[in-house]
């Protein structure tokens, strides 16, 4: 049954508002937003698929995971990973699929995944999370809203 | 009295064979850029962070180093902050970042970003 649910919650690949993406295409820091998506999806933005379709081989994932630690409390790990568990969601996007435990998604839900890239690093990132009280300057610490 | 020896001067910053790599392909195709110029910023939860940018010119005060090819200034504010660091660039299929191995610190923030002396 949960399956079901997750196959059902599945992004679109389909862009609602074509002028709006092919506006914010170049820029990482800019992941466009559709009010159409359930609040407790994660969003994948354009550079972060772009990224996601290089790296990735077949039947491979971006795992992410929230773990305890960093200078805020929590903070997201990003992992390579084949193997899709019971308790994982998955979210897919122009054929590159992030996956995420149900206990994860919890403190992730709404955000987007972003791919940015900056001269002195680029990695991958956990954006506008709107559990996240607030977080670290480097992006990967967050703490949580009670 | 005996003159003074000159001994060589150490360069404030060392690239590792990565880095070198990286900073020459970041300029490759960028000829009005004459370098990258590395600074701090008073930012992050442990104090400081490094920025790094393409740089047009070399300001007074700035200090050159010059490793195998690849150009980098040194910010007059980060050059004590950066004395003896070295410069490293780690790829993984993840994610790419400049990372600086510097002796003075003393603790850094749990993502390694931001740091204080």
């Amino acid at each position: 049954q949960l399956l079901n649910i997750s196959s059902a919650r599945v992004q679109t690949a389909r862009c609602s508002a074509p002028l709006g993406c092919t506006a914010h295409a170049r820029y990482s820091s800019n992941p466009q937003l559709h009010s159409a998506v359930p609040a407790d999806d994660l969003l994948l933005s354009q550079s972060c698929v772009k990224r996601l379709a290089e790296i990735l081989d077949k039947g491979q994932y971006l795992r992410i995971a929230v773990e305890g630690g960093g200078c805020s409390g929590f903070q997201y790990k990003f992992l390579v990973d084949a193997v899709r568990n019971e308790d994982d969601r998955v979210f897919e996007k122009n054929g590159v699929g992030i996956i995420i435990d149900v206990d994860s998604l919890e403190f992730v839900k709404g955000s987007t995944v972003d791919f940015s890239q900056e001269l002195i690093r680029s990695s991958f990132q956990v954006l506008k999370n709107p559990q996240a009280e607030h977080g670290c300057s480097c992006g990967s610490s967050f703490s949580v809203k009670l | 009295v005996s003159r003074r020896k000159i001994l060589p001067t150490r360069a404030a910053l060392t690239l590792t064979p990565s880095a070198v790599d990286k900073v020459i392909q970041l300029l490759q195709n960028k000829p009005e850029y004459i370098g990258l110029k590395v600074g701090v910023r008073t930012r992050g939860c442990n104090g400081l962070t490094y920025t790094l940018d393409y740089t047009k010119e070399k300001d007074k005060s700035d200090e050159e180093v010059l490793q195998d090819g690849a150009r980098v200034f040194i910010e007059k504010k980060a050059q004590l902050t950066l004395l003896g660091t070295e410069m490293d660039f780690v790829e993984t299929k993840l994610s790419s970042e400049f990372v600086f191995n510097n002796p003075n610190i003393k603790g850094t923030c749990g993502c390694g970003e931001s740091f204080n002396m």
